[in-house]
């Protein structure tokens, strides 16, 4: 899960930048690598890709700081 | 007295040396701090060769440290150039080239960009450990600077205090210059018209290199107000943002539209208390007022104004919104503020009749003093009255359409040229065209507007392929991404066989834009 949000991040959000090796852990919000239009591109995209609905109110820094944050919740999403 | 932007700090330092004046990620500066650190930032300049009058680039994320920057900067008597932290490198290259920039100071966030600088043209940086090839002074060394007293510099307040870059049209932006005289008269001009206090907590949510930034981090030292930066990751995530803005007890926001449109409709705002706000300003594009409506009856305790101004005079007009709209109906600019008037003018340059459409010109304290190093554009940018025998009297013209109606309120039209606001943010079109075409395998490219609900105006692009060559959509975005921030780079390209014409041959964007719908 976590490679293929990497993958869409680097080819369709992060065009033309230096040094796109991104990690699971890379801070996607504080670092500036994504702005609030790519955030919402990637949360429709989740949303499509994963079959979910993410409310509202999970959509925080907490569960969307990391792609590896992203995949953990998820995995709870699904499960819960 | 009172006549540069740091003598701002040295007063409210002087009045509430233990009050907040900066707050960012739970963490604070008082004015007694700002005032101290914002001097050690200056005597460590100056003991690098740092002069009156010079450029240092500020290439930092949303952070406390910002403030600090920009005002030792400022106490040094050089000019704060805020360089946007998400622009492609070669963007920065220029802008580092073209102001002759040779002190940066960033932060460790920005190391992976910092990387790529040649330590033969960046002498320092300031706020970091360790730069590579390059001198750097992290903040511990600034804060064991012993001097922490006024540096012997004579700054005066029509000396340059900072440059912000914009959107040119030939493909490289060009610099807007404020002195300190003009960044405090927008400092004092926007205090009195929102009746700012020191009592006030005001949300920054602008990026430094965005005019908008300039109430927070001038306006509100000027009264000795607390001002909250709003950090990076907030500003992406509406939920995150409203429990923010909530636990800050916000008085006073000022943003783009977007950032308010996006706290409507995923700010969870039915479970936040945001009963502190008392001004909502938002300024860089219009309002769609759907989405207004719903935030005035979100927060009806809160006055909701309007903010219009090109960044060459910061603010110009105002429209304090007097009822939820019942139309959706464009809000006005609204009126002139003061210390400034108006002209509004035809293609000739005569006055237009009462009630026509022309271009507005403006005369204002906060004018700035030119473009950076481009007399041809000043001169082109400015439109010179003489009533009074050696007494010229200089007006900016905006470029934007507008007309005054019989209440006294101006209305916009459109743009004389092709140069569109995005999220806030102004791109000429022409700019993204001029890099467009210059790609190896294209013939012809057009780029133009298209409109979106949530997001307002976007960047579109169609393009033909010379014969024999190939390309896709990622790597022409791809190649604009490498010169242009990322706002500038089209949602959509086209790739097509031929570009649509008019009867007359011209390219027909207006069938471009209608075959683009959605983001």
């Amino acid at each position: 899960m976590n490679d293929i949000i990497i993958d869409y991040i680097k080819q369709q959000l992060l065009s033309g930048q230096v040094d796109i090796d991104l990690s699971p852990e890379e801070d996607l919000l504080g670092s500036g690598l994504i702005d609030s239009l790519g955030m919402i591109q990637l949360l429709a995209f989740i949303e499509e890709k994963f079959e979910v609905k993410v409310p509202p109110q999970d959509m925080t820094i907490e569960n969307f700081m990391t792609v590896e944050a992203i995949g953990n919740y998820l995995e709870r999403l699904k499960t819960a | 007295m009172v006549y540069t932007l740091p003598q701002m700090v040295e007063v409210a330092a002087e009045r509430f040396p233990q009050k907040d004046a900066f707050r960012c990620n739970k963490a604070a500066i008082t004015y007694g701090q700002l005032h101290q650190q914002m001097n050690q930032l200056a005597h460590l300049l100056i003991s690098l060769g740092v002069q009156r009058g010079d450029r240092i680039g500020v290439y930092m994320n949303r952070s406390l440290e910002t403030a600090v920057a920009i005002y030792g900067i400022m106490q040094a008597g050089a000019a704060f150039v805020p360089l946007d932290p998400l622009a492609p490198i070669e963007r920065i290259h220029f802008l580092l080239e073209d102001c002759g920039i040779e002190y940066l100071i960033s932060q460790a966030a920005q190391r992976r960009k910092l990387a790529h600088l040649s330590p033969t043209k960046v002498k320092g940086i300031i706020g970091v450990k360790d730069a590579g090839d390059i001198p750097a002074f992290d903040w511990e060394t600034v804060q064991q600077v012993e001097k922490t007293d006024r540096p012997p510099v004579n700054v005066m307040e029509n000396d340059l205090a900072y440059i912000m870059y914009t959107s040119g049209t030939t493909g490289n932006p060009k610099g807007i210059m404020h002195t300190h005289y003009s960044g405090m008269s927008y400092a004092k001009l926007s205090a009195s018209l929102y009746n700012l206090t020191a009592e006030d907590r005001v949300g920054n949510h602008a990026a430094l290199h965005f005019d908008i930034s300039t109430f927070g981090y001038f306006s509100a030292p000027y009264v000795g107000a607390t001002t909250i930066i709003i950090p990076d990751a907030y500003t992406k995530i509406p939920a995150s943002l409203s429990t923010l803005m909530e636990t800050e007890q916000l008085t006073l926001w000022y943003s783009v539209p977007l950032a308010l449109i996006q706290l409507v409709q995923r700010g969870v705002l039915e479970e936040r208390n945001l009963q502190s706000l008392k001004w909502i300003l938002f300024g860089g594009e219009p309002f769609p007022p759907k989405f207004l409506r719903s935030l005035m009856q979100t927060w009806p305790q809160a006055q909701f104004s309007n903010v219009y101004g090109p960044a060459e005079v910061n603010q110009c007009t105002y429209y304090h919104i007097p009822a939820i709209p019942t139309t959706d109906d464009p809000l006005p600019l609204g009126y002139i503020w003061d210390n400034t008037e108006m002209l509004i003018l035809d293609e000739q340059d005569e006055m237009v009749a009462e009630g026509e459409i022309g271009e507005l010109l403006i005369r204002s304290a906060t004018r700035m003093r030119g473009y950076w190093k481009r007399p041809d554009l000043t001169e082109k940018g400015f439109f010179i009255q003489t009533k009074v025998p050696g007494m010229p009297e200089v007006f900016y013209r905006t470029g934007d359409l507008v007309r005054l109606d019989e209440d006294g309120l101006l209305h916009f039209l459109g743009r004389k040229d092709r140069q569109i606001k995005t999220r806030g943010y102004r791109v000429e079109l022409d700019e993204v065209e001029a890099i467009l075409i210059t790609h190896e395998a294209v013939e012809e490219a057009a780029v133009f507007s298209f409109k979106n609900e949530e997001y307002g105006l976007l960047v579109g692009a169609a393009v033909t392929l010379k014969e024999g060559q190939n390309s896709d959509e990622q790597s022409l975005r791809n190649y604009i991404g490498q010169s242009l921030p990322q706002y500038a780079v089209p949602q959509h390209i086209n790739i097509t066989q031929a570009l649509p014409r008019t009867a007359a041959g011209k390219i027909n964007r207006k069938a471009l834009k209608q075959q683009v719908s959605k983001i």
